[in-house]
Order: structure tokens, then sequence, then C-alpha cells
């Protein structure tokens, strides 16, 4: 049984992940991932595109061990889930970087990566990443 | 709606099961709680079947199960919640006798994980969130959500590693001592901290296994209960509740708004006062698949206050004799977690220490007559909280 992901579902999601775009509601401020008709919050129709700042501050942490396939060449990896200044919260990998140069609440910036591949024709997927500012 | 109570309960042997077909091993539990309640199959008028799947083949599990068990035609249903399906389960079974539809009504809950590669049961249940966003795009593993929870908990108030680890001791401790736990040996706190690590900072003595085994419970009306047992386990309340797909979107990594939510409803419905539930309750069974996973249950449920949770841990309070024993089974580390049937093994838990009939190692002290099950689907995704009592409801 195959449980890989296909080119549309990639495709779908191309804004966000490889622009950090998405919607954003102009009457509650809430912002969506995907594009969307109606505010999961406040059910607003007025929703508008934007772009995430590309800094963002670290709040929590993992490192996986173990992994599934698609991730196994990889390990071990770090999964962080950082908060825009404005607050809005988003889940993504942390490179560049060992798990001891991390600590909560510290500064990264997104970077633009090879996230793994796909399928049996092997297709790449790219993305968003985090990674500590380089001075 | 009326009252209904559990009068028959069944439980196999947790643990890897490739001595049976997924239909054999309910069966087995079917059996016991049918024998338990004095009824045979032609007396139930209903089935609800818990079973996630995936790993093994059936797709109609519960059209497999009924037939083997010559359960007949009656109605029957599978129900899932993640690694709550066995306490929605039964509450639709308690739903079905309550509503009056059903005078007996049967909740067996199954799984046969063992049938897939272990790296394969890992992807299934890391797949059991956000599929697209956590787990195809950034490689969160169902522990590594886990884990999220624990970084923030130790960041926050300090607790250590070390801590969790106790948890895993004290359910290693009474899986020790239970003959149906898939482990049923002692662990010590340098076994924990010197496992691999799994999803830092859980390390594998963190992890509950994957499992097979199935339970079963037979739900009765009052008048039936009445007929069948002198000691019958009335279902006091059951408090339901869920939250976001996505992790991202929580309000923080502290605790499970679902099991809160959960457990307000499960003990208003029971009569209990939350600041109250420690000395009301003679024991709990709350959902351990990860050593953090017990420790914000003790703060969710209301046992302790925010942040004092992994002291209980660490100070030994949640064994027999403690401030509440939870987990005399061996818990979800120890005792193992087949998915479909956790929830319906903690109400066999449930009711046989009601009923006095563990051995006396790890059998509570019942003073009050009540006990609480906790099961979580996911990573908080669903919460089932259900308070079980010797104690009939007063008529509302």
């Amino acid at each position: 049984m195959s449980f890989r992901i296909r080119i549309p579902s990639i495709w779908r999601a191309k804004r966000f992940l490889y622009r950090l775009e998405g919607y954003r509601c102009s009457r509650c401020g809430e912002f969506h991932t995907h594009s969307r008709y109606v505010c999961r919050r406040c059910r607003s129709r007025e929703l508008t595109l934007e772009r995430l700042p590309t800094r963002v501050r670290l709040v929590d942490y993992t490192v996986v061990h173990q992994a599934t396939r698609n991730n196994e060449d990889n390990l071990p990896f770090i999964v962080g889930l950082v908060e825009t200044p404005d607050g809005v919260k988003i889940l993504g990998q942390i490179t560049d970087c060992e798990p001891e140069d991390l600590a909560p609440g510290m500064e990264l910036e997104t970077t633009f990566r090879r996230i793994g591949v796909d399928g049996d024709a092997n297709i790449i997927v790219y993305g968003y990443k985090f990674r500590p500012e380089i001075h | 709606m009326g009252t209904a109570a559990v009068v028959g309960v069944g439980h196999t042997q947790f643990g890897q099961r490739s001595d049976m077909t997924l239909a054999e091993l309910a069966w087995h539990a079917i059996k016991e709680a049918l024998q338990d309640a004095g009824i045979t199959q032609r007396d139930v008028d209903y089935v609800v079947t818990s079973n996630v799947g995936g790993w093994s083949s059936e797709p109609l599990p519960a059209i497999l199960v009924n037939e083997y068990s010559g359960l007949g035609d009656v109605g029957v249903m599978r129900v899932e919640a993640a690694c709550a399906s066995g306490s929605a389960a039964i509450r639709a079974a308690y739903n079905a006798v309550a509503s009056r539809e059903a005078e007996i009504a049967l909740a067996v809950g199954v799984e046969k994980m063992t049938e897939s590669p272990t790296l394969q049961a890992v992807e299934l249940l890391g797949r059991a969130g956000n599929f697209f966003w956590e787990f195809e795009q950034f490689g969160l593993t169902f522990p590594a959500y886990y884990a999220l929870y624990a970084t923030a908990y130790i960041n926050q108030y300090g607790a250590k590693e070390e801590d969790l680890a106790a948890v895993a001791v004290k359910n290693h401790f009474y899986g020790s001592l239970n003959s149906l736990a898939h482990f049923q040996k002692k662990i010590s706190i340098e076994d924990v901290m010197s496992s691999r690590y799994i999803a830092w900072p859980l390390k594998l003595y963190d992890c509950s296994p994957i499992t097979d085994g199935a339970a079963a419970v037979v739900i009765a009306s009052e008048d039936m209960a009445r007929k069948l047992t002198d000691t019958p386990v009335w279902i006091r309340g059951i408090g339901v509740a869920s939250d976001t797909s996505n992790l991202s979107r929580r309000q923080n990594f502290l605790g499970l708004a679902s099991t809160v939510k959960a457990a307000d409803e499960a003990y208003r419905k029971a009569g209990i006062d939350k600041t109250e539930a420690v000395r009301r309750l003679d024991l709990a069974e709350v959902h351990d698949c990860f050593t953090i996973a017990e420790i914000l249950a003790y703060e969710d449920l209301g046992f302790v206050g925010r942040g004092e949770g992994y002291a209980l841990a660490r100070e030994g309070e949640t064994y027999k004799g403690g401030l509440i024993p939870v987990n005399l089974d061996g818990g979800l580390k120890a005792k193992g977690h087949p998915i479909g049937a956790t929830g319906v093994s903690m109400a066999v838990e449930a009711v046989k220490q009601l009923r006095q009939q563990n051995a006396k190692a790890r059998q509570a002290d019942i003073k009050n007559g009540y006990a609480l099950t906790h099961n979580v689907g996911g990573t908080g995704h669903y919460a089932y909280v259900t308070i079980y009592s010797l104690n009939r409801p007063t008529q509302s």
C-alpha cells in the first residue's frame, strides 16, 4: 500500500509552502494557510492574500529520531513551532543548526529548501524551513 | 434518558497476538463479557465495534466480528475516534440503552496492529493529525506531537525528564502485576533514561507499545441490570470534546483543552465538584500513550493545579495508597495500547476495580465507589471522560 501524496496536493498548497502566503481575515485578523471563502473564526468573507514576515520566534521544538520512509534520510531532524510577530503560529523543520543551538524565544529566519521526495517517481518537494539568523 | 449500567466485562491477553484473527480475538473478549453478565448472544440488541484499522486488512470489522461471534442480525456499527474509539463505542452503546432503543448493548474494542510492520504502523499513527501540514511536509510522528507538549511543559514548569520516567516506572510496576498486560517486567528510572530518543525529549520507554488485543463490555438498562446482577456498575457521566486538527492552532501546549472540557461535562453529569474529584474518586484510568500525557492528564482532570502534575509523578502520589491511584493495570504504557481496544479496556479495568476483583497488590481501596476513565484520541483531537460508580444515579 502506498501512502504518498500526489502532485495536486502540493500544487494546491504552493502559495504557502513556497512563499508563506496565506489568507488574512480583514475583519478579525485570523490567518489561514489555505485559500478560503469564509474566515474560520468570525465567518467574514473578506479575506486578503498576505505574505507572512520572514523573521519568526521559536516557541517550541522537538528532535525526531525515528521517522518513516520519506524522512529517513534526514534523521535526526528538528521540527519547530514558531510564531510571527503578530501571533500566527506555524510548524516547520529547522535546519542549518544543531538542537543545542536552539532555545525557546530565539529569532529564526525562513529559507527555501528541498523538503523530500514523493511517490515512486521521486518527485522533489520544495518548501520553507527555518534557521537561526546568520550574523 | 434512562439509566444504564455495565453488567459484564471481558478482556483478552494484550500483546503480539499472531495466534488469532481479528474476529477470533474480539470473540474471546465478547464470550467472557457475555458469561460475566450471565447472558447469551441472543440477549444482545445492539453492537458497537471500535476498530481503527489500517494496519489490519478488514474494512468491515463490525460485520466480521458480529458474524464470527454469532450475534445474529442485530444492528451494528463500527466507530472511529482514533485512540479514543473504545470510549466512543461505549458512549454509543450507552446512548442506545439510556434512550431505551436497546435493553442490552455490547461495546467491543479490537485492534490487530502487528499485522503490519512496525514502521508502517508508526506511519499510520503519524498520519493521525493533520496529515498534509504536519506529517507529510514536516515529518512529525505521533511521538513528536506529544514531544512538543513535553518540551513546552518542561520549559514552563522546570520538570525533568526523570519526572516523565517516573510515570513509566509506575506503570511498568503495575503491568508486572497484571497477567493480561503486554509488558510484565518492572523497569527503573535508569532503564528509561538510557533508552534511545524517539522524539526528544521522549525516549523509547516514554512511549506506549504497538499491541494487539480486544475488550468488551455489556451495558444494560436499569431493569435488566437489576435482573442480571447485584453489583451493576452505573455509567454516571460521559463527557466528550474535540480540538483542532492542526497543532499550530492550539492555544498552548501545557494541557489538552479537549480533556478539560470533557472532564467538566463528566463531573457535572456525575454530580462531582471538580475541585473535590481527587477525594471522590477511588482510582483513575488515564490515557498515558506517552509519559507526558499522563502528567498533563493529572492537571487537565483537576487532580492537581497547573504545573503540579510532575511533582505527583515524582513523589509517587499516583501509586496505590497515594493521593489517587492511576493506571493500576499498567496503563497504555505497560498493558499495551491496541488503539481501538484501549477505551473499552479502561472500562473493564474500572469495573473490575469497583467490584474488587483484582489481585490484592493492584486492587485500589474502594471507599466511595467511583472510578474515572480518560481516553484521548490523537493529540487531544478527541477526548472522552467517563465516570463509573457502584452508586445508582439519583432520579433527575
